[in-house]
């Protein structure tokens, strides 16, 4: 049947800026469809220029209140780089773990306050809390746990003080990581709750699929489902390019539906995120990861970008599953404390690290009294761009028969399960009084 | 063991004017000995994280720059229930957050405190950039009095 739809999702009056999604189609016959993006958190690396080394972490976790643990590990990870600090094995444990309790963070905070709604038919997570209150409470209890834990290894829950380059500020003692752990094991059945609850809607789930490349990290020694150690690869690619080559891999260009850069690589599109680290390390989650994986119908391969939230659910159990198995690692090896002693000096490198949302890319040149004289820095959400853009072009004609509201709706789903971060620079309030 | 009351000062220093309630609780919190039962807390934009800094607590205090159709500098004491929200969230990504939802679905949990107070104020200027603008920077002893002035009544 012929359709006439005009979907205009603008949010351009917002104080933090969104993306924008349009759709013209007439008769049936598509004319416009675009995903507009009218902003990037670019002005970071003007901000970080004649700084000190050791206030970039600081000034970075500010970028992001939901990554702003990876953003301090990129940076910090590049400053090293560019130093050639070395990190004990110790500390690069105990930042893993660190980097872990924000994958778990932001996955639960995606997945159950964003993601769920969508799948039980509400329009937000306050009406969730009344029609399923006991998923509610599990995600509740998960974010509360991921805090947490964050608070102890990483000093806060968001923007961490601990990380300084060369190593930690503070670690956890032996108790403190002991008290974790038995926290940790007895999260799984939250864990499995959130992810029956989510397979009892999985048919909610939009089927759509798009051949897609997709990339991430990939460590091979020791092989590991990796955020933090590795090269870059891609599902298009047999090999791995070296994280300070990032530029190569992101072919970073302008677009003019968007101020953010857009990014390509073998193809005219990318994506990152969750669902491109399973598609390219699958097979090397952990034991319980890979049975959810099962049960939620996720296979390596999976083309369908809904999916993503799934994976998301898979990681958060990887996260879990394997910090429990760090934490004995550590305890066995006994906490020692460190003192770091850094001597700046002239360099310019990269630090990568997984994003929960995806790969993220920090460059820094630094002067020979260790100050700021360039950065450049690549954000998950921007390498997805350009593939929410295809996947629109490829999806609204499949949907257009289904009518003006449920093409907006799908397509706000869509632009949700990439999980992007557009802007969150700001949370100001605006109110009305009333009373 | 959590205090009964918690300061939050939420808002991104990188922001000029948007930092206001981090700089606050950053200067309350060098007075955290005055105060035992209280815990000062930089939220940062913190987001949905404010649930669980606010669960199990008698009273929340939580600074942050609002739009309120002041004058620039303008400092406002009110409570959730005398606003309502006047911004619109596409619920694209987490990275949106509108304080007041959250203190909505705290209350729906059943995990609000008792007492929620927010203090917003008014900001002269939003850019990239750090540091305050002159005309907070000249009010901050306001803003500071009134805000002990509600942990002192906490306190009685």
């Amino acid at each position: 049947m012929a359709k006439t739809v005009n979907v205009n999702v603008h949010h351009v009056t917002r104080v933090e800026g969104h993306g924008n999604i349009v759709v013209n189609a007439t008769d049936g016959k598509v004319e416009k469809v675009e995903w507009q993006v009218p902003e990037a958190p670019r002005f970071f690396e003007a901000m970080v220029r004649g700084r000190s080394y050791e206030d970039i972490q600081t000034i970075v976790s500010r970028i992001c209140g939901i990554c702003s643990i990876t953003h301090s590990l990129a940076s910090t990870k590049a400053v090293e780089n560019a130093m050639g600090i070395r990190v004990s094995e110790q500390a690069d444990k105990v930042r893993i773990l660190m980097h872990y309790s924000e994958q778990l963070q932001s996955h639960v905070l995606h997945v159950g306050y964003l993601v769920s709604p969508d799948l039980f038919g509400l329009p937000s997570v306050v009406p969730l809390a009344a029609k399923a209150p006991e998923v509610v409470m599990a995600v509740i209890r998960l974010h509360r746990l991921a805090n947490e834990w964050s608070d102890l290894i990483a000093g806060r829950t968001t923007h961490p003080v601990t990380l300084t380059p060369g190593g930690l500020t503070k670690f956890p003692t032996e108790k403190e990581l002991r008290e974790l752990q038995e926290r940790l094991k007895n999260s799984v059945a939250d864990l499995k709750a959130v992810a029956e609850a989510v397979l009892s809607v999985a048919g909610n789930i939009p089927d759509f699929t798009r051949e897609t490349e997709y990339i991430a990290l990939k460590q091979d020694n020791p092989p590991t489902y990796t955020f933090y150690h590795g090269d870059i690869t891609s599902t298009d690619y047999d090999g791995a390019v070296s994280i300070h080559d990032w530029q190569s891999v992101a072919n970073e260009y302008m677009n003019d539906q968007s101020t953010a850069k857009w990014t390509k690589w073998h193809r005219e599109s990318y994506t990152v995120g969750a669902l491109a680290r399973f598609n390219n390390n699958a097979e090397l989650l952990s034991p319980l990861a890979k049975d959810v994986a099962k049960m939620l119908g996720l296979a390596k391969g999976c083309c369908n970008p809904f999916m993503n939230s799934v994976a998301q659910i898979v990681e958060c159990v990887h996260v879990v599953e394997t910090s429990i198995g760090m934490i004995d690692e550590l305890l066995t090896a006994g906490v020692k404390p460190e003192t770091v002693k850094v001597s700046p000096k002239a360099g310019k490198a990269s630090g990568c690290v997984e994003a929960p949302r995806g790969i993220l890319f920090h460059q820094y040149e630094f002067d020979r009294k260790g100050n700021c004289v360039g950065a450049d820095i690549c954000i998950p959400t921007n390498q997805n761009h350009a593939a929410i853009q295809q996947d629109f072009e490829k999806f609204v004609p499949e949907i257009l028969d289904e009518g003006e509201d449920a093409v907006r709706l799908k397509l706000e789903m869509l632009v949700r399960s990439y999980d992007p971060c557009i802007s969150c620079s700001t949370h100001m309030l605006n109110v009305q009084f009333v009373r | 063991m959590r205090k009964p009351t918690v300061v939050l000062g939420l808002g991104n220093p990188l922001m000029a004017d948007d930092g206001i309630g981090v700089d606050l609780v950053g200067r309350l919190g060098q007075e955290a000995d005055c105060y035992p039962a209280v815990d000062f807390i930089d939220a940062g934009v913190g987001g949905m994280s404010v649930l669980h800094m606010i669960e199990g607590r008698r009273k929340a205090i939580l600074i942050d720059s609002a739009h309120m159709g002041e004058a620039p500098g303008t400092l406002r004491r009110f409570t959730p229930d005398q606003v309502r929200i006047a911004k619109i969230l596409a619920h694209q990504s987490l990275h949106e957050a509108d304080l007041l939802r959250v203190l909505t679905l705290a209350e729906q949990l059943g995990q609000a405190p008792e007492t929620m107070v927010i203090f917003g104020i008014q900001p002269q200027v939003v850019e990239p950039r750090q540091g305050l603008s002159g005309l907070l920077l000249d009010r901050i002893d306001h803003y500071l009095r009134e805000i002990r002035s509600e942990l002192e009544k906490s306190a009685g």
